[in-house]
């Protein structure tokens, strides 16, 4: 028993903390004021707590908070640049993609992860990566939508 | 009737897809939802809950608990009696304990809370908690709950409290009947189906459904001093108010209840859920507290009723409705809750939009030992539906006319009553109708496709009260303040579209300050689809009164009559010369100073005849079948807004994109089941919502917008509608396929494959 | 939020085995954690305390000789839907992984984790054990293999002493001419049913008989007697007729939210013959 000393590099801020080894990574997140992670489900199913640790989306209601020790983790706070929105972002707002936005920086942030391994992903591919996001406002499509946009965006800046 | 609206030049705001207003909010995660607040000095409770479905409390065994670390206190039914609270909640029928009392009426209910510093710490101590049960008779099925033999599950009523009035009187006591309503007219029904041509009789399911609003409820409650504060999840804030004020014996001015954005709320956070705990628990201890229910908790706390109906049509030769009979059962679960607002408007939105000579609805909503059921978005309309609506189809099906045709020939025009003294129909159903046929290329040539339609039209807005109020800052800048609470809808954004529009300003100028008892104006409900509607309303009187308030400085401050005033774009002109209002304001104050304008609607004059309006419900969809699985494909969804005006045509796309969702969610995989005495599937594992890979192949969303509203610039409301019609919309195409019809929902692809082997054999 | 725990990181495969001795039932063995620590959250299991494997560095190894595959026990199915090595050997099993529950359980659940809890409504041990697969496992007593079917022993049952841990799983390397196929049905979280079948298909006749295995519909993923398929036409309604009747029979579907007894005993033979069909398909 006993806290653990990890070091993280979290939304791109060194951070050195002191948590117990049962502690959750989104109970950590939101513990330091990161409250746009968001709980739902509890059981990895939703998506809504999603996260990304060492650039992979994980559920962080089921991830301990022990395993970002040395890991860079981003939550959807990390993704504008000041106030400097994301594409993703902005598309986001564009296409109308969320209404009550409770699922939405779940979906953001798995979002970077398939743009950044994919970044010119067709629909069907969205719909994959995205299927393990649940959104009960939408109906989806205008998610996908905005995802496809972000994509557009992306590859123009480049 | 456009896909696109093409904005008009008679309005600068109202009719543009503007962004909306919490867009940098929630795309950047600093939204802060009600699970999002937390104060100094705040203590965490969890719920105790019941392991039995029907049992009387013995006793309940709390020394270990309480003596555990960080426990401040643990708290019962009876405390909250002795410390002479009125330990009850509800809006209609004061019934609802907020811990139990004496008994316990379902699988899951909080028995008793436990405070302590940290929420593992009441988590711990909570499983110390021991309960003795003395195991009373259970009762799931409603069917049986209405059998003599049935256990009682309220021996007393609790008081009536609902200023909206029930249809029907109430059930007797002993028969576990929490409400029926009756709507009927036309005389002797048996002869007019003696003297049909055609009669198409059935029973039909509607499932246990669970709203799943992702942010599951959560409060944070505390005293000030003497004064109660709550902050959650709520939407109706005003009708927690009066519920906590009643509990606590405070007056209405000293509660204080107040909804940040709202994770999700589809009628789910409608009414008192676990304030009453948090502000229970803030009382005993001192401390602010707040509690946060899982999912599995939530699906605990509310769910939707079920409903079982028995349903006649019968029809001439030439398909035009002769009469309609409905028998229907609802299983409303423990406690009174909602159930007879549901019920009354299950029996309203059964028999549909359409001339009907005689009419006999009954609806009993009945008590079992199950979780309570509440509003959930339809609100009856969709348990109506797979009855009503689909009966369109098969008497089409046994007439041989088309189905587009026989509702043709029976839906009521544009001003006309099809419900006896109720506000005559304000839309063009059989246009509406014509458009979506058209749009899904009805009847279809695909083979292996098919096509389910419907229409009706819900009495909505539920009742017209609603309060706005707008100040007006000396560099013109407006403050909107509602009490409509902002649940993903939008409401903030088109509230201030209207404000925009009616003031002449910049949207960018017009901030929202919504949902807080404390600080807004008196908004009865956010819910039932009229915000835009009925808040609209309020909201344009707010606008008015503040113009005319700008114009009494005006007149004061530049010394002209009031005759040689003009109402500008956010301004006025006066003798040639063009002031803004913050100009006006200035001059009138000599430095800095607003102008404060308020706006009240009540029924009266435009919301005089009930109900507000109707909120149309036209959506159909074509599907095909995996011949081996049973499992459906949709491949073309089509909705008609028939919103009269839309005020941002991209949020009502929304709104009818995510109705229409849920509405298939309902009519292909979602039901609530029950094991015995508990949920078998109390989780979004096992309760399965529509996903990514439920994106229909092709999605068109239409409006119809022919300014025939009660509301501003001739809206109506919407967000339920065009789920409402999906489940028949299934279950026809389904019954076109295969030559059988079903009856049930949800049809998981087993339902479909025993439907298929069904028709194999006929 | 989850109970007290420790988590001990053991960093070598010696080690491990050592707290499993210490340790007993106290202790599970936790790499990803995405089935362990669900089940702690849901209060169906409790440890005080976890060893944690991710630190031993060759668990996480993915290799193959000519003749195996061999997956180290800390290989995520996100690790092996992407590995050179599998896409070469057995893109068959990566596609499998890559459509295991969803992208965030992928990315930091193990393959092994999944055998080791043996959740019933499974993707993987259908076509490990249609490949003969083995789980390579290191106790105590030194090191074993045991195929799939003598490893998963019944519901959330394996055959892991007390003191082993996984380290590998490791797949025979089928000849270039073998086709292999898994084809499921799956509506809620998890598959409803899955089948693996893998097979050499000549002129359209099978040569040698098919493999076929039933998965996520029984306790366990369940091999279909096929002996008499060998030689058969692929093609013949016939003959996808009689593997349906076989798969059908080879199981005893387990009753739940999923659907009843007949229905899933349904899908079983419209996915054998689906699974037989996948496999036609496919170029030699």
């Amino acid at each position: 028993m006993g806290k653990r000393e990890i070091e993280l590099r979290l939304n791109g801020v060194e951070r050195r903390l002191e948590v117990e080894d049962q502690v959750l990574l989104i109970e950590l997140v939101r513990g330091l004021g990161l409250v746009g992670t968001k709980l739902s489900c509890d059981t990895q199913v939703c998506g809504a707590c999603t996260v990304l640790l060492d650039g992979r989306p994980v559920s962080s209601c089921t991830t301990l908070a022990i395993e970002a020790d040395g890991k860079p983790v981003e939550t959807i706070e990390g993704l504008a640049d000041g106030t400097k929105l994301h594409p993703l972002q902005e598309a986001f707002i564009d296409r109308f993609a969320f209404q009550c936005g409770y699922c939405t920086p779940g979906m953001i942030v798995s979002a970077k992860a398939l743009l950044e391994a994919r970044p010119d992903p067709d629909a069907p591919a969205v719909r994959h990566w995205m299927e393990g996001n649940i959104c009960r406002c939408s109906g989806y499509q205008t998610i996908v939508d905005a995802v496809l946009d972000a994509a557009d965006r992306m590859r123009s800046a480049r | 009737m456009s896909a696109e609206h093409g904005g008009t030049t008679e309005h600068r705001v109202v009719g543009t897809s503007a962004r909306r207003a919490d867009g940098i909010a929630k795309v950047t995660g600093s939204a802060r939802y009600a699970v999002d607040l937390s104060v100094p000095g705040m203590a965490h409770a969890v719920v105790v809950r019941s392991t039995r479905a029907h049992a009387r409390i013995a006793g309940i065994e709390r020394d270990a608990a309480a003596a555990s670390p960080g426990v401040i206190r643990v708290l019962t039914g009876d405390d909250l009696l002795a410390a002479g609270l009125t330990p009850y909640y509800g809006h209609v029928v004061l019934d609802h304990p907020v811990l139990a009392i004496e008994r316990v009426r379902f699988h899951g209910e909080p028995v008793a809370l436990v405070i302590a510093e940290t929420k593992r710490e009441a988590a711990e101590a909570a499983e110390l908690v021991e309960v003795a049960y003395e195991e009373l008779p259970v009762v799931i099925d409603a069917h049986d709950a209405l059998k003599p033999d049935a256990p009682n599950l309220h021996e007393r009523r609790g008081e009536r409290v609902g200023d909206e009035g029930m249809d029907e009187g109430e059930g007797g006591l002993a028969t576990n009947i929490c409400a029926i309503a009756r709507v009927g007219w036309g005389g002797d029904i048996e002869d007019a189906f003696t003297k049909a041509h055609v009669v198409v009789e059935g029973e039909y399911r509607y499932p246990m459904l669970y709203g799943y609003a992702m942010e599951p409820y959560n409060a944070l409650a505390f005293f000030d001093q003497g004064d109660l504060v709550v902050y959650s999840s709520a939407q109706h804030v005003y009708m927690v108010r009066r519920d906590l004020a009643r509990m606590f014996h405070l007056p209405l001015a000293r509660v204080r209840v107040s909804a940040p954005y709202v994770g999700g709320g589809y009628g789910t956070k409608s009414y008192t859920k676990v304030e009453g705990m948090t502000a229970a628990a803030a009382c005993f201890t001192g401390r602010p507290v707040k509690l946060d229910l899982s999912v599995e908790e939530a699906i605990l706390t509310t769910r939707s009723a079920a409903a079982h109906i028995r349903a006649r049509s019968a029809f001439t030769k030439d398909g035009l409705l002769l009469a309609r009979d409905f028998d229907i059962v609802m299983n409303s679960g423990a406690y009174t809750d909602n159930t007879p607002l549901v019920n009354s408007k299950t029996a309203n939105r059964c028999f549909g939009p359409y001339r009907i000579p005689a009419l006999r609805v009954l609806a009993r909503s009945v008590f079992t030992n199950t979780v309570p059921s509440s509003s959930l978005r339809g609100f009856g309309a969709p348990q109506g539906n797979i009855a009503g609506e689909l009966q369109m189809d098969e008497a089409a099906a046994k007439l041989g006319i088309d189905p587009v045709e026989l509702r043709l020939r029976n839906l009521v025009g544009p001003g006309e009553e099809f419900m006896p003294g109720k506000r005559p129909l304000d839309a063009d159903l059989k246009d509406d109708l014509r458009c979506l046929s058209a749009a899904l290329e009805w009847p279809g040539a695909t083979a292996g496709h098919s096509i389910g339609l419907g229409v009706s039209a819900s009495d909505a807005g539920a009742y017209p009260t609603s309060t706005a109020a707008v100040r007006i800052h000396s560099d013109t800048s407006i403050t909107l303040f509602t009490g409509s609470t902002e649940l993903g809808q939008g409401s903030r954004t088109v509230l201030a579209q209207i404000v925009a529009e009616e003031l002449g300003v910049p949207l960018e100028s017009v901030s929202v300050i919504n949902g807080d008892t404390g600080v807004v104006t008196y908004e009865r409900t956010t819910g039932a689809s009229r915000t835009t509607t009925i808040t609209g309303r309020a909201v344009q009187e707010a606008c008015r009164d503040a113009r005319r308030r700008v114009r009494e400085l005006a007149v004061q401050a530049l010394s002209v009559s009031s005759g040689e005033i003009e109402d500008t774009a956010g301004g006025v002109r006066a003798k040639g010369k063009e002031l803004s209002y913050g100009e006006v304001i200035e001059k009138w104050f000599g430095a800095g100073g607003e102008v404060l304008g308020h706006g009240a609607v009540r029924r009266a004059e435009g919301f005089a005849k009930m109900p507000p309006f109707y909120e149309i419900g036209c959506s159909g969809l074509e599907l095909t079948v995996d011949r081996e699985t049973g499992q459906v494909h949709v491949t073309k969804l089509t909705t008609v807004g028939d919103v009269g005006f839309a005020i941002n045509p991209a949020l009502v796309h929304g709104q009818d994109a995510g109705a229409a969702m849920m509405g298939m969610g309902a009519a292909l995989h979602e039901e609530l089941v029950y094991d015995g005495e508990q949920l078998a599937n109390p989780n979004v594992v096992d309760y399965r919502v529509p996903r990514f890979s439920d994106i229909p192949d092709q999605l068109i969303h239409l409006l119809a917008e022919r300014r025939d509203g009660s509301g501003p610039y001739g809206a109506k409301g919407a967000g339920e509608g065009a789920g409402n019609t999906i489940g028949s919309s299934v279950a026809s195409a389904l019954g076109r396929l295969f030559g059988v019809f079903p009856h049930q929902l949800p049809m998981t692809p087993e339902r479909v494959w025993r439907l298929m082997r069904e028709a194999k054999r006929e | 939020m989850l109970r007290r725990f420790d988590v001990h990181r053991a960093t070598s495969v010696k080690e491990a085995v050592r707290l499993r001795q210490m340790l007993g039932e106290d202790a599970a063995v936790y790499a990803g954690g995405t089935e362990l620590l669900l089940a702690m959250k849901l209060g169906v299991a409790r440890w005080p305390h976890l060893i944690d494997v991710k630190p031993i560095a060759s668990l996480r190894e993915i290799t193959a000789t000519k003749d195996t595959l061999r997956i180290g026990a800390t290989a995520t199915h996100w690790d092996i839907e992407r590995d050179t090595v599998v896409a070469k050997t057995l893109p068959a099993f990566a596609r499998l992984e890559a459509s295991v529950a969803n992208v965030r359980v992928r990315a930091a659940g193990t393959l092994a984790g999944n055998l080791a809890f043996a959740e019933p409504h499974a993707d993987p041990p259908a076509l490990l054990l249609a490949l003969g697969g083995r789980v390579v496992l290191e106790g105590g007593a030194g090191s074993r293999s045991l195929p799939i079917a003598d490893f998963i022993t019944g519901m959330y049952q394996t055959a892991i002493a007390a003191d082993e841990i996984i380290v590998a799983i490791e797949v025979p390397l089928p000849a270039s001419d073998v086709r292999i196929a898994y084809v499921k049905f799956q509506i809620l979280e998890r598959p409803s049913v899955g089948v693996a079948a893998v097979a050499t298909v000549r002129d359209g006749r099978f040569v040698g008989a098919p493999t076929v295995v039933v998965g996520a519909v029984d306790e366990m993923a369940r091999a279909v007697p096929t002996a008499q398929f060998a030689g058969a036409d692929a093609r013949a309604a016939g003959t996808r007729d009689a593997i349906a009747e076989a798969a059908r029979g080879a199981v005893e579907p387990t009753a739940d939210l999923a659907g009843s007894v007949e229905y899933k005993r349904h899908l079983v033979g419209v996915f054998a013959q689906r699974a037989v069909d996948s496999l036609l398909a496919q170029a030699s």
